[in-house]
């Protein structure tokens, strides 16, 4: 399938190489006063669903919590109705969770793809009306152009933030170091592509996806779950930066969920090293102390958000 | 050029190495075949390099050849590997 150049801001055509773009949204659970993020990102997702020839139409997962909480406001409906369902179909679903969300939204696409397709998961909850938001909505369309015309497996949307950022912190001190301590080896080759492993903005090729989908036991931190698979079986990774939010105001995370995160991260290491380790003869010992020096790098995580955050 | 007579649009790009203790300088990647003697860059007052070429729309993968050693460029907006297995940065052209 060949394409020529078009095109409308947001969207950049070319070839579709050989697969279709599978767009997945996830709307955000908790509804926003201000609707100007959303229309920003759902101008983008009406440009994507006039372009069949390269894209398959949008999915949008949205949490049949977020509907029933909003069922009686009028401006969610019409928007719902008038935008969401316009140019995406919508995928309502009891989720536990974001990380259901996603599971839920890729596993829908994957049924309806093909070997060359690509899947290309796009969060709701940003401020995308936003200058910032608005050079990021510009670039995402990259990570699933990458995969096609590079022939790459799986491409993290990474986005630029200051230092002190909590998300910057919460990755440094608590998702790397973790990491290397329970994966050190897959920890240095994720880090030589991304600082943000735990990036919302990824696209990932059919066959990849389908292995995703079917070794997914853990219920967070899906980014770095798959990260550590596309390490374990030498997938193609690439990174692309698709913003950069350092000179905003900092969006300070309060310290309890920083704190959570560190803990789901260190929750999910665990159960993919036994996983990978159950059957070693020596895995209970080797267990007993990664899991000694992962107390203490969460305790030091916490002593260093708590610094920072509160 | 296409069978349609449709030739892919260029647009100039610029790439800028800071290795200003190298004596030789040159641009690789999926564009030049990785050929180190394709685009040899030109070194500037300020001892930096500087070369612009043509590139056609989508991704393409480079990379610095600093001295006979492969470099990324710290300013790409990308990195990949390329088929050799290396790690080289990305640069879009729309």
């Amino acid at each position: 399938m060949k394409k020529t150049a078009k095109t409308a801001r947001g969207t950049k055509t070319k070839q579709a190489a050989s697969g279709l773009i599978h767009p997945i949204i996830i709307y955000p659970f908790k509804q926003p006063n201000d609707y100007s993020d959303l229309e920003a990102l759902y101008a983008l997702v009406a440009r994507l669903a006039s372009e069949p020839e390269s894209y398959a139409r949008p999915i949008t997962i949205m949490d049949r919590k977020t509907f029933y909480t909003m069922e009686g406001n009028r401006a969610f409906l019409e928007f719902r109705d008038n935008t969401v369902a316009r140019h995406s179909e919508t995928l309502d679903a009891w989720c536990v969770d974001t990380c259901q969300m996603w599971y839920e939204g890729l596993g829908a696409a994957f049924e309806r793809g093909a070997d060359n397709d690509v899947y290309w998961l796009i969060p709701g909850d940003f401020n995308y009306g936003s200058t910032a938001g608005q050079e990021v909505l510009g670039g995402l369309h990259d990570l699933p152009e990458i995969i096609l015309e590079l022939d790459q497996d799986v491409c993290v949307g990474e986005i630029a933030t200051g230092h002190n950022n909590s998300k910057h912190l919460i990755d440094t001190y608590g998702t790397f170091a973790l990491l290397y301590t329970w994966f050190p080896a897959e920890a240095q080759e994720i880090r030589q592509f991304t600082e943000r492993p735990r990036s919302e903005f990824f696209a990932l090729r059919h066959g990849f996806l389908r292995e995703a989908l079917m070794q997914r036991w853990y219920p967070y931190e899906q980014t770095v779950v798959m990260l550590l698979q596309a390490v374990f079986s030498k997938k193609r990774i690439s990174r692309f930066l698709v913003g950069n939010i350092s000179d905003l105001p900092e969006g300070r995370e309060p310290l309890a969920p920083a704190l959570q995160q560190v803990e789901r991260t260190e929750r999910v290491l665990k159960s993919v090293w036994r996983e990978r380790n159950q059957f070693r003869g020596d895995w209970v010992e080797l267990y007993r102390q990664l899991e000694a020096r992962s107390e203490q790098v969460r305790r030091a995580a916490f002593t260093i958000l708590q610094n920072h955050l509160t | 050029m296409s069978p349609y007579g449709y030739q892919k649009p260029l647009r100039a790009v610029s790439f800028i190495c800071h290795a200003t203790q190298a004596a030789a300088v040159s641009l690789v990647g999926d564009f030049n075949d990785w050929d180190p003697k394709a685009h040899p860059m030109k070194r500037m007052p300020d001892r930096s390099w500087l070369l612009t070429i043509n590139l056609k729309h989508g991704h393409h993968r480079y990379a610095f050849l600093v001295d006979g050693v492969l470099n990324l460029d710290p300013r790409a907006q990308g990195i990949t590997r390329n088929d050799k297995g290396e790690r080289v940065s990305l640069v879009p052209v729309s």
